[in-house]
C-alpha cells in the first residue's frame, strides 16, 4: 500500500556534512552520529527491501522469464527470455483493459466523494456548529476501525437480496432496489469505501484546521466574511496540503480495488473474477497459473500507480508556485 | 456423480470459497509422498469423488504391494484445482489426482500430470471408450485415464409431458416449439432453464452442433469459440431468450433448485450422472422424472456432446508411476471398484470402460425414474458422442469469461454470441502468454 512508497527526504545526511579538517573528537562524535543515524534507518532500509524491492524485482523477472514448452505446450519445459510477451498480452487483453476503465470510474465517483464529503464534515465540527463534537468524531472514525473484509462482509449481508433488511423495507415500500445489478455495483463498493475512510480522512483535515492561525479567522471576521465563505474562502486554502495528500493516498488505494469486489462478487455475477486490475492479478496467477502475465499485470499497475502520483504531486506543486512571491 | 455434485450445496461452499483458497495453500505441504516400505509402495491420492474412500479401501484390502492413502480435497472449482497447482509448485503433489475433462489440457501443459503414455496396458487403451480417451490424448500421447465419460441427456417430467399432453421433442426445432407451448398453457413454468452459469452445459449445445472450441492438428492451438455451429447454437437460445418462454439464471443457485423443487421446470439438460444427484438432491420426486436423448439438429444424424466426467493422472511428483498406474487401472476398470463407488449412495455415473456399464445397470435402482432402464439408454448416447472435441488450456478461465457475459445477457445487456467472441478475446491473452503457438482460424 502507500507504505512502501519511499519517502523522498529522510533526511540521510545530517547536516554537518564532512568537514575537510576535523579534531580526533570531532570525527568520532560523527562517526557515533552516523552510526546511530544508521542504527535508526536500518530497520526501513532492511523493510523496503525485503517487501517492495525484491517483491518488485520478482515481479519484473517473472515478467521477463517464463518456463515455456514450444508449440502445443506438451514438450519439456526450458526457462527462457521472452521479452514484451506478457505485457504485449496484457495490454492485448480486453478483461484488463476492463478492469482499468472500471477502477478509473470508480476513482471519478470516489475520490471527489471522499475529498468532498472528509472535508465538508471536517469544517462542520471545526465550525462549531456541531454539539457534542468528540461524539460525532468518534462515531465517524470508528467505521475505521472495522477491517477492511468486516466491512465488506457487513455490507453484503445488506446488498444481498433474501436476507437484507433494507432491501426487504424497501420491498415492504414497493420499491424494488438491487444493490448489486449492472449499473449500481460501482455506487455500491464507493459506499463501503467512503463508510470505512471517511472519518479517518475527517481527522485529518480537522487536525490541519486546528492549525490555522486564529488572527487569520478574526480578521475575515473583521472583514465581514460569514461561516460559510470563512470556510470555504479562509480555512479550505490553508489547508491545501492536507487536502492534496489525502487525495493522493485516496487515489494510490483506489487504484488497488481488491476486497470489496472480491466479496461481493459472491452474490454478484456482476462482479467478475477479472473486475479490478488487482482482481486481474490475483486471478491470472491463482487461477489461470499464468505467473507471467499476472506479474507483467502488476508491474503496469505499479507504473500506473506511480505515474499518477507523481502527476498529482506535480500538478499541485505547479499550481502551488503562483502563490510562492509573497 | 462426478462433474458438478458437491457444487450442490450453494450456501456452503459461499461461505467455504475464501478459507479453502487458505487452508488448500497451507496443507498442501503436509500431503504424504510416496515411500517404500518392506516391498509394500505407498501411494497418495487426492479426489473430490464421492465413494473414493469405499474404493482404495477395497483396493487396499485386495493388494499387498500397494498400499493406497486417500485425502479427500474440496472439488475442482472450490479450491481443489488450486491445491493441486500449489502443491505442484511445492514439489510434493500427490502420486494420483483426480482432473475433469475441461482441465486435462492446463495440468498437462503445466507438467503437472505426466505423460503416461507408455504406461497404459493395451487392454485397459482397449476397453475405453475411444472418444473418452481422445479427450486426454495430445499429440499422441496420454495424460491421464477417463473414469466416466457423460453424455448429455434430457432429463424431463413424464408426469407433467402426460398430464398436459406434451410430446417429447426429438430435433431442436420442435423443442423450441415446445418450450412456447409451455410458456403459452402453463402458467409460471418453463421448459427449460438456460444457465448463465453453464459455460459446460453450453459447450455441450456447441460440441454437439459440430463446433471446434479448440484444435490442435496443425501443431498450434487455433481457438475459435465463436464458430459456425457455436453461433447457431447462440443465435438458437436467444431466440428462446428474447422470447421469454425460458427461464434465464445461475442452475447452482437456491432459485433454480426452486424451479425444480416446485416444478416450475419441465426439462433438464445434463450429463447422465445427473440421474443419481437428482435421486439424491429431491428423493419426493421419485416416480415423476424420465430421461430421454437430447434433441437432435440432424436426427438423421444423432450426436451428442458430454457434461461432467473425470480422469486420473499421475503427477510429475509421483516416484512410482508403474503403482500408480495399477491403481489407476484398477479403479477405472475393476468391477469391485465401480461396486465400492456405488456402495457409497446414489450414482449413476457412465463408465468409460464400456466392460463396466453391466455392473453399473446392475448396481443402480430403477424405482426412481419408473423402471426405466438409463444405462441402456446412456450406452445408447454414449455412442453417439461426438468425436474430435477438444478442451482448451485455460478451460476453467474461459468458461467463467463465458459465465460473465450470460450473466449480463441474463441482466439484458449484450447477447449469447458476444459472450462467445467476449471469451475469445479473454482468452487468447492468456494463452499468448503462456508461450503457446495459437492461431484463430474460425468457420
Amino acid at each position: 500500500m502507500s507504505v512502501t512508497a519511499p519517502d523522498p527526504a529522510p533526511a540521510l545526511a545530517p547536516p554537518s556534512a564532512a568537514p575537510a579538517r576535523a579534531g580526533r573528537t570531532r570525527t568520532a562524535a560523527r562517526r557515533r552520529r552516523l552510526a546511530a543515524c544508521g542504527a535508526l534507518m536500518t530497520p526501513f532500509f532492511a523493510l523496503l527491501v525485503t517487501v517492495f524491492l525484491i517483491p518488485v524485482g520478482t515481479a519484473v523477472y517473472l515478467s521477463f522469464f517464463s518456463a515455456d514448452e514450444p508449440g502445443l505446450g506438451f514438450g519439456p519445459e526450458r526457462t527462457v527470455f521472452v521479452g514484451l510477451r506478457g505485457y504485449l498480452a496484457v495490454l492485448t487483453d480486453p478483461t484488463f483493459l476492463g478492469g482499468l476503465a472500471t477502477v478509473a470510474l470508480y476513482c471519478l465517483v470516489y475520490i471527489p466523494a471522499m475529498v468532498a464529503g472528509a472535508l465538508a464534515l471536517a469544517l462542520l465540527l471545526d465550525s462549531g456548529v456541531v454539539r457534542l463534537r468528540a461524539w460525532a468524531q468518534l462515531g465517524l472514525f470508528l467505521p475505521h476501525a472495522v477491517p477492511g473484509i468486516i466491512a465488506a462482509l457487513i455490507w453484503l449481508y445488506l446488498y444481498t437480496p433474501g436476507i437484507s433488511p433494507v432491501i426487504e423495507l424497501f420491498a415492504r415500500a414497493d420499491i424494488t432496489i438491487d444493490f448489486l445489478g449492472l449499473h449500481t455495483v460501482i455506487p455500491s463498493i464507493v459506499n463501503i469505501a467512503l463508510w470505512s475512510n471517511l472519518g479517518y480522512n475527517m481527522v485529518i483535515f480537522y487536525a490541519a484546521l486546528q492549525a490555522v492561525p486564529r488572527e487569520v479567522l478574526e480578521a475575515s471576521v473583521v472583514d465581514g466574511a460569514g461561516p460559510v465563505r470563512t470556510a470555504l474562502q479562509v480555512k479550505t486554502p490553508l489547508i491545501r496540503a492536507s487536502i492534496v495528500m489525502v487525495a493522493m493516498f485516496t487515489l494510490i488505494w483506489a487504484l488497488q480495488l481488491f476486497t470489496e469486489p472480491v466479496l461481493l462478487s459472491q452474490s454478484s455475477p456482476m462482479i467478475n473474477s477479472r473486475f479490478s486490475p488487482s482482481m486481474y492479478i490475483y486471478d491470472a496467477a491463482f487461477t489461470r497459473n499464468n505467473y507471467g502475465l499476472a506479474a507483467a499485470a502488476s508491474v503496469i499497475l505499479l507504473l500506473c500507480t506511480i505515474a499518477l502520483s507523481y502527476a498529482v504531486t506535480r500538478w499541485t506543486s505547479r499550481a502551488d508556485a503562483p502563490e510562492e512571491p509573497r | 456423480m462426478p462433474g458438478r455434485h458437491s457444487r450442490r450445496s450453494v450456501l456452503a461452499a459461499l461461505a467455504a470459497v475464501p478459507l479453502t483458497g487458505a487452508v488448500s495453500a497451507c496443507s498442501a505441504g503436509a500431503a504424504g509422498r510416496a515411500r517404500s516400505t518392506g516391498g509394500t509402495t505407498r501411494i497418495t491420492f487426492w479426489s473430490a469423488l464421492r465413494g473414493s474412500q469405499e474404493v482404495v479401501e477395497a483396493f487396499n484390502r485386495t493388494h499387498d504391494h500397494i498400499q493406497v492413502e486417500f485425502q479427500q480435497i474440496p472439488s475442482g472449482q472450490q479450491g481443489g484445482y488450486a491445491k493441486l497447482s500449489n502443491a505442484a509448485r511445492a514439489g510434493n503433489a500427490p502420486d494420483v489426482a483426480t482432473i475433469e475433462y475441461p482441465q486435462v489440457p492446463g495440468f498437462a501443459i503445466d507438467g503437472v500430470a505426466r505423460d503416461i503414455t507408455d504406461l497404459v496396458s493395451d487392454s485397459l487403451r482397449a476397453g475405453l471408450l475411444s472418444q473418452a480417451l481422445g479427450l486426454t490424448t495430445f499429440q499422441g500421447r496420454v495424460f491421464s485415464v477417463p473414469l466416466d465419460i457423460e453424455p448429455m441427456v434430457m432429463h424431463y417430467r413424464s408426469d407433467l409431458f402426460e398430464r398436459h399432453g406434451l410430446r417429447l421433442p426429438r430435433t431442436w426445432d420442435e423443442f423450441a416449439g415446445l418450450a412456447h407451448t409451455v410458456r403459452r398453457e402453463l402458467p409460471g413454468r418453463r421448459l427449460v432453464l438456460f444457465p448463465t452459469d453453464g459455460a459446460t452445459q453450453f459447450a455441450a449445445y456447441a460440441w454437439q452442433a459440430g463446433a471446434r472450441w479448440f484444435d490442435t492438428s496443425k501443431g498450434a492451438w487455433n481457438v475459435s469459440l465463436a464458430d459456425a455451429p457455436s453461433r447457431r447454437v447462440a443465435a438458437y437460445w436467444q431466440r428462446l431468450i428474447d422470447a421469454d418462454v425460458v427461464f434465464v439464471n445461475a442452475v447452482e443457485s437456491r432459485q433454480s433448485d426452486a424451479q425444480i423443487g416446485d416444478g416450475l421446470v419441465l426439462t433438464r439438460l445434463t450429463g447422465a450422472w445427473d440421474a443419481g444427484a437428482q435421486m439424491k438432491a429431491r428423493p419426493a420426486q421419485r416416480g415423476q422424472w424420465r430421461i430421454t436423448p437430447l434433441p437432435q439438429w440432424d436426427p438423421e444424424r444423432p450426436a451428442v456432446g458430454t457434461h461432467g466426467g473425470s480422469t486420473f493422472a499421475v503427477t510429475k511428483d509421483s516416484r512410482h508411476p508403474e503403482a500408480a498406474m495399477e491403481f489407476i487401472e484398477w479403479q477405472v476398470s475393476h468391477p469391485d471398484s465401480l461396486r465400492a463407488r456405488l456402495s457409497s449412495g446414489t450414482s449413476s455415473q457412465y463408465p468409460a470402460v464400456s466392460a463396466l456399464v453391466a455392473v453399473g445397470r446392475q448396481a443402480f435402482d430403477r424405482s426412481y425414474y419408473g423402471g426405466q432402464d438409463i444405462y441402456r439408454l446412456f450406452r445408447q448416447e454414449a455412442e453417439r458422442i461426438r468425436d474430435g472435441w477438444v478442451w482448451g488450456p485455460r478451460m476453467t478461465a474461459t468458461g467463467r469469461l463465458m459465465q460473465d457475459s450470460f450473466a449480463r445477457v441474463g441482466a439484458g445487456q449484450g447477447s449469447l454470441t458476444g459472450s462467445l467472441r467476449a471469451a475469445q478475446d479473454g482468452t487468447m491473452p492468456d494463452l499468448r502468454a503462456l508461450g503457446l503457438a495459437t492461431t484463430q482460424h474460425s468457420t
